[in-house]
């Protein structure tokens, strides 16, 4: 009884797809329509980004959902394929809202002639009418109407003219009442060119012309600019360098605020739920875990700001113009600049952002050498480990010695990107023409509020995406430093509470000044001496023959185990190994590494050669498993991740033999 | 007669033929179209890949594809 309601009120529900153009101001619109109400998942089978979202009308609740952008049915990119593949199972209640820039009305209707073609139940949403009324030009709408056999509606998505007619046509929305061709071969070349003349012959009928294009007069002029041979070079690195400047100045201080908010849950849940496993598992499993992903949110949401603003306004284009024949060398594709640039920040997003590369084995290699740039879980290790190599206040000429090995570090990310993306162009074979046609849109301030939520759905897709495998590594993780075969960390606890009780209180152990350690040191000890029984333990001394000649000891090499799902928990486990207390005081964790001794020469552990040799390891290995999953997503085999996963490791490794071996 | 590769920057020709189909119909769906007068609008600095124009249209493409598009002197 029940099942039928639910199908019933399914089948009622009025389904809505957005279908048009790139640079149509499609997504602005899906904004515009459905506000806070989206959600991002995935179609099923697929691997492009579902934004769906819902809106009110007349009180019945209409789902929406925002198809990536397409020039026509015959798809061109892993994107387009979606759209076409999407629209074609659509149901006869449905409804396509074609998208269409009113500037550039020809090109556009190619797409929705198709549609109407296809018999589907569209309507017309024709955008930007305030720039057609800027160019002194006017559609007769109402002709447009008939000659399509649609309903036409005005629209002006930036300032949101026209949705509540929008929303009308919707609810009443017909079939097409004729076909726009008799095609006898759907999407071949003919069929296309006859399509074309007869657009042409009813834009000609529907267009009042009065002005001509002022916008892409600005455009032009803004290029020359832009796409200066000089100054176009110069001012994307100037740019490149202001938004990194903006991501760490800007974010330290909210990224503070959510640390210390993440201690005091911690914290607090320690007090509430009853000591024991549970209680563990909760504060240093799942609280930890959490914390780890959200701290990175300000730096992933200034980074997609900047990002989200340089593709709407339409400079990311003309980027991916200058920098073509450049990423070419290296088997990759203008195109490939925003996953790069996206990679900064975090390299799961980025990944996904290939997508719009049509060429397969360029859409792969860029997939393949995204994480090598170096993403901001690097940045707390590459702080702690820079703050151990090198003295503070050092310097280079005018430069700060710290900052320039972060540049350094960033750099040699980038170039090692390069050089592997090289590597691969020339080993993986392709039949495939490698094809790179993108359109120039014209210059376009961007509509701030769907710039925010487009943030907020990027960052929304790095939590769920990233934060569920990081929750399950952390706590995978827990569980390994937590326990021990036999009973090895149950003994230690015994050894040291009958201690404490025999021993009258706390003076039991020395610390390094030779005075008895007060009851945290203590503490803190008896946590490093169970790690060292835990598992990870185990399996960091296991492999510390094979990371031996890197320069690094077991300690290390359980905090390689422990950052495998996530770099930044490097610090965290350093802090529990080098048994200080207090975790988030990382000043504390840097001095006990410093003082830090090799358990078997008893010589200074993190000489220059060992931070340099685990910061080259840190800049190279794969160690994110979100980043593993969303590659065997987009490529849809394990083949990728597998091969992703072993040669960042070796390069990682080799590079850091050789760093060890020169250096020491 | 020339392939587009040929045109310098600013100059313009109508197009003859689209020699690769894939490449014709994504340009088509583009506005490129067989018959219509096309320019090339700025050559990147390092010389590849080419902005060209056709109307209000405007798209970025490498020489290699230029080369499959043969245009008429005007």
């Amino acid at each position: 009884m029940s099942d039928k309601i639910v199908k019933n009120s399914t089948s009622q529900a009025l389904r809505v797809l957005l279908v048009g153009n790139p640079n149509t101001g499609k997504s602005t619109l899906f904004n515009t329509l459905t506000e806070l109400n989206q959600k991002v998942g995935n179609f099923p089978g697929v691997t492009v980004d579902k934004k769906s979202g819902y809106l009110r009308i007349n009180d019945k609740s209409v789902s929406v959902t925002d198809l990536p952008g397409a020039y026509s049915l015959s798809p061109n990119s892993e994107d387009e394929k979606i759209t076409s593949k999407i629209v074609s199972e659509t149901e006869n209640n449905d409804v396509v809202i074609a998208v269409a820039d009113a500037t550039n009305l020809s090109r556009n209707l190619m797409l929705v002639t198709q549609l109407i073609d296809k018999n589907k139940t569209v309507v017309l949403a024709l955008n930007m009418m305030d720039l057609l009324q800027k160019n002194n030009q006017e559609i007769n709408i109402d002709e447009l109407s008939s000659q399509l056999g649609i309903r036409v509606i005005p629209l002006n998505a930036y300032v949101g003219k026209g949705i509540e007619d929008l929303k009308q046509a919707i609810v009443s929305a017909q079939k097409p009442t004729k076909k726009f061709i008799e095609s006898s071969e759907f999407g071949s070349l003919d069929d296309n060119l006859i399509r074309y003349k007869k657009i042409n012959q009813l834009v000609d009928k529907c267009i009042i012309k009065k002005g001509e294009d002022k916008n892409s007069g600005l455009t032009k002029k803004i290029d020359n600019i832009l796409t200066h041979k000089y100054y176009g070079y110069m001012i994307f690195l100037s740019l490149m360098f202001l938004i990194f400047q903006a991501i760490f100045s800007w974010s330290s201080y909210p990224m503070e605020i959510i640390e210390n908010a993440f201690l005091q849950l911690g914290g607090w849940l320690s007090e509430v739920v009853p000591q024991g496993i549970l209680s563990d598992l909760i504060v240093n499993g799942i609280v930890a875990g959490l914390s780890g992903v959200v701290v990175f949110v300000p730096q992933i949401a200034i980074l997609f700001a900047f990002i989200i603003i340089l593709e709407d306004t339409g400079y990311m284009a003309r980027v991916s113009f200058l920098m073509d024949k450049i990423l070419r060398q290296f088997g990759l594709n203008g195109k490939s600049i925003i996953p790069l640039l996206s990679s900064t920040a975090c390299a799961v997003p980025a990944i996904m952002s290939a997508r719009t590369i049509n060429n397969t084995k360029e859409r792969l290699i860029t997939i393949m050498v995204s994480p090598l740039i170096s993403c901001s879980a690097r940045i707390p290790v590459y702080t702690l480990l820079i703050a151990i190599a090198i003295p503070k206040d050092k310097t280079f000429g005018m430069f700060n010695l710290q900052g320039l090995l972060m540049m350094g570090l960033y750099l040699i990310g980038f170039l090692a990107a390069l050089f592997a993306a090289w590597i691969m162009k020339i080993i993986i074979k392709s039949n495939e023409k490698s094809t790179f046609i993108l359109e120039m849109p014209i210059y376009r301030m961007p509509k701030w509020k769907s710039v925010g939520l487009n943030i907020f759905s990027k960052v929304k897709v790095f939590l769920v995406d990233a934060g569920k495998i990081i929750i399950a590594i952390s706590i995978v993780l827990w569980g390994l430093s937590s326990y021990s075969p036999g009973n090895r960390i149950e003994k230690i606890e015994e050894k040291y509470s009958e201690a404490i009780k025999s021993q009258n209180g706390n003076q039991l152990l020395m610390n390094q000044n030779g005075e008895y350690m007060n009851e945290e040191e203590l503490n803190a000890h008896i946590a490093s001496e169970k790690l060292e029984a835990s598992y990870a333990g185990i399996i960091g001394k296991t492999i510390e023959p094979l990371i031996q000649p890197l320069g690094f000891d077991w300690k290390i090499g359980i905090s390689l185990v422990t950052s495998f799902a996530a770099r930044e928990v490097f610090v965290g486990t350093m802090a529990t190994l080098y048994s200080v207390g207090d975790s988030d005081n990382s000043t504390s964790v840097r001095e006990k590494m410093i003082d830090a001794k090799n358990s078997k020469t008893g010589e200074k552990l993190y000489t220059f050669a060992t931070t340099i040799s685990l910061l080259l390891f840190y800049a190279f290995a794969m160690q994110c498993m979100a980043t593993l999953a969303v590659v065997y997503r987009e490529t849809k085999s394990f083949k990728w991740p597998v091969i992703q996963l072993v040669y960042m490791g070796a390069l990682a490794y080799f590079s850091s033999l050789l760093a060890y071996q020169l250096l020491s | 007669m020339r392939t587009l590769d040929q045109l310098k920057q600013k100059e313009c020709g109508t197009i003859l033929s689209i020699v690769d189909n894939q490449l014709a119909l994504q340009l088509i769906s583009m506005g490129f179209v067989i018959g219509e007068k096309i320019t090339v609008d700025r050559i990147a600095p390092l010389n590849d890949p080419i902005i060209i124009s056709c109307g209000s249209n405007c798209v970025c493409i490498r020489k290699k594809e230029a080369t499959l598009i043969t245009v008429d002197d005007e």
